[in-house]
């Protein structure tokens, strides 16, 4: 696992400390209820933390799996 | 604090912890707010697990008055803004702003706070209530330039203030200080536009963080230091009394010690208000007492006790005052200009809190005020916190005479003790007071929130007695409380403690035999847990169990009545009518 999805998976445990370790990586918010509009705004700001930048609240609708916040997080990594 | 810090905190509570429910309300969306405040008061309350609950969004006022006895929060938590008063100051309302919507608004924002201050007033006694002012800029909807104060503005802020000093009147709801919390999160950075519009919560992060840790801490206070020990020379007063002489030390504004004199004050207002206030200075005893006598010093001679006052080491002089007050050193500030006379007390009174005096640092001087008064500040001053420092004056004495010629039974027998029982004492504010911050003489430690002292005395046959003793050295005051429950001949008590103060006096012996004598009980069941602390208690108990307890126990009335000594004090017991009366 790189450094980044493991950095992700992280604050996905934190987020959602009920939720198993296997189940974060295909995680989505039509897979888990947990996963309202303030999971999403605590998660987004978990990530600002754990990766010391802001996000923009217009992202937030987008970024609704596991997969497409390490994709985001991975092309703002490039362009850092 | 950060989110993800504060997340951390809340989830690593056991769960098998004993609840603290709060109840938050507020009219926004609370997401981060509830999140720290929750952190925040489970660092104040490590043994409970806090849960938040919000209250509805965009009706503060419907929250407060749902709030019934069926199911009462342990605590409330309210965080009020302008868009609460009327929905047109909210950046997410669609209402007018025009120059007649204005007007209307402050009457309507008049009309809320009554509606507020009406639902404050018949939430029923349990809770303990938190409350903050609107912490946003109103938005710019008023006719004047923003550079102008307008008069609607004024307007809406003066009732806002007299509302809170309104119900800030009796002992339930605390205010958050709006200064204090600008110094934490300045004005300017408070209002997060967007994440009010997308999220409904107005707030920055620091600041939900900043107002969060304000509202926590009048929510749980922090129990305050009992006592002030304090250096003389560079200290109390500028210059070196033995060197100049003591007509030549100042504490004034035209000799530039004003520090000094702000610093007596303060150590005067505080013993006003029942801090112990004790001198430690290596120094000439001769010298001292002359400087003591001048007129014009702002700590009164008689407010400071003990005075310690010779060459030997610091840490000997705060042993004896700590002995002489009878509380231990983690209770006890020890304020010195010389970092090695507090290293020196610090490495021999672990616990104790070293604060440097300044010096010439205004700026540090003015922390160091602020700091004292945070540290042993009181949200009310009783009639018992005045007798304080006098009835320790007379413990002395007491023990004095104690321990000269008289045999004990002889002196106990001249004292002239009275001691008297309110059975009627529960709503007074000292008896939960002295149950939290009681050490030695306490049956098991236990510290309790008001919720759940509450909860304690309606219990079915509840009982709570409060103890009072006056001798000829004169009243000590309100000085032990029992509670418990009595159920047929059999008595159980959940927590009882004693104020050190009050030792020697054969008063835990009368409160047995009145317990067994009003209750009718023939065996009373002790809730007892030893603690590192508590060991007055313990011996006082092995007298009738042959050993000092380890548990939970019982003693029975005819064990009791084979040890008890003799008993000298008038007792008086005080009832329901004669309370009120």
């Amino acid at each position: 696992m790189d450094e980044t999805r493991q950095r992700l998976t992280n604050c996905f445990q934190v987020v959602f400390p009920d939720m198993p370790q296997e189940a974060i990586a295909t995680a989505s918010t039509a897979t888990i209820a947990a996963w309202d509009s303030v999971a999403a705004i605590t998660l987004m700001n978990v990530i600002e933390d754990e990766f010391g930048f802001e996000m923009d609240l217009d992202d937030l609708a987008d970024l609704d799996s596991f997969e497409k916040l390490y994709s985001y997080l991975q092309k703002r990594h490039q362009v850092a | 604090m950060t989110i993800t810090e504060a997340l951390r905190i809340t989830q690593s509570v056991p769960r098998d912890v004993r609840p603290f429910a709060v109840t938050l309300a507020c009219g926004f969306t609370p997401l981060h707010l509830q999140t720290f405040l929750a952190a925040h008061l489970q660092q104040a309350l490590p043994d409970r697990k806090v849960t938040i609950t919000p209250g509805l969004y965009g009706n503060l006022v419907g929250t407060l008055e749902s709030i019934s006895g069926a199911a009462l929060p342990d605590g409330l938590v309210i965080a009020l803004e302008w868009p609460d008063l009327d929905p047109r100051l909210d950046y997410r309302s669609a209402g007018s702003w025009s120059v007649t919507a204005v007007n209307d608004i402050v009457v309507s924002a008049r009309t809320m706070l009554d509606r507020i201050a009406a639902a404050l007033l018949r939430i029923p006694a349990g809770p303990r209530i938190a409350l903050s002012l609107p912490t946003l800029h109103l938005p710019p909807l008023f006719h004047t330039p923003g550079w102008q104060a307008s008069q609607h503005e004024l307007a809406l802020q003066a009732d806002v203030l007299r509302f809170a000093a309104d119900v800030a009147q009796g002992a339930r709801v605390t205010i958050v200080n709006n200064q204090r919390l600008a110094e934490q999160s300045p004005a300017a950075a408070r209002l997060d536009l967007k994440s009010d519009l997308y999220t409904g919560l107005p707030y920055t992060i620091n600041h939900a963080d900043r107002l969060a840790a304000q509202l926590a801490k009048a929510l749980v206070p922090p129990a305050p230091k009992k006592a002030i020990i304090s250096d003389l020379d560079d200290t109390l007063w500028s210059g070196i009394a033995g060197e100049v002489g003591p007509d030549a030390v100042t504490w004034d504004l035209a000799s530039h010690a004003q520090l000094h004199g702000l610093y007596q004050k303060l150590l005067a207002s505080l013993a006003d208000s029942g801090t112990l206030i004790g001198i430690a200075s290596k120094n000439d005893p001769a010298v001292v007492a002359k400087a003591f006598e001048r007129k014009d010093l702002l700590l009164r001679p008689e407010q400071a006790f003990p005075i310690e006052v010779h060459w030997n080491a610091k840490s000997g002089s705060v042993a004896r005052i700590l002995e002489a007050w009878n509380i231990a050193a983690d209770s006890v500030i020890f304020v010195d200009d010389s970092p090695m006379e507090l290293a020196e007390v610090a490495g021999a009174h672990p616990g104790i809190e070293c604060v440097l005096f300044p010096g010439n640092d205004y700026h540090a001087g003015l922390a160091m005020l602020r700091h004292l008064r945070d540290r042993c500040g009181k949200e009310r001053v009783s009639n018992d916190d005045a007798l304080r420092l006098e009835s320790i004056r007379r413990g002395a004495a007491f023990r004095e005479q104690a321990s000269g010629g008289a045999t004990p039974e002889s002196f106990l027998e001249q004292l002239g003790a009275v001691v008297t029982f309110d059975f009627a004492a529960v709503g007074e504010p000292r008896v939960l007071e002295l149950v939290n911050k009681t050490n030695q003489f306490n049956l098991n430690g236990s510290r309790y929130t008001q919720p759940d002292w509450q909860k304690l005395l309606s219990g079915k046959g509840a009982l709570l007695v409060a103890v009072s003793y006056e001798d000829k050295f004169g009243p000590l005051g309100t000085i032990a409380a029992i509670a418990g429950q009595a159920d047929g001949n059999r008595l159980t008590i959940d927590t009882w403690v004693m104020s050190c103060r009050a030792f020697a006096r054969r008063i835990e012996h009368q409160t047995l035999k009145i317990l067994f004598e009003t209750t009718g009980a023939s065996q009373i069941d002790f809730r007892f847990t030893p603690t590192a602390k508590n060991g007055p208690l313990r011996e006082f108990f092995a007298t009738f169990l042959d050993e000092e307890p380890q548990s939970e126990f019982r003693l029975t009335r005819p064990q009791f009545q084979a040890k008890c000594p003799a008993l000298y004090h008038e007792v008086r017991e005080m009832r329901r009518a004669e309370a009120h009366g």
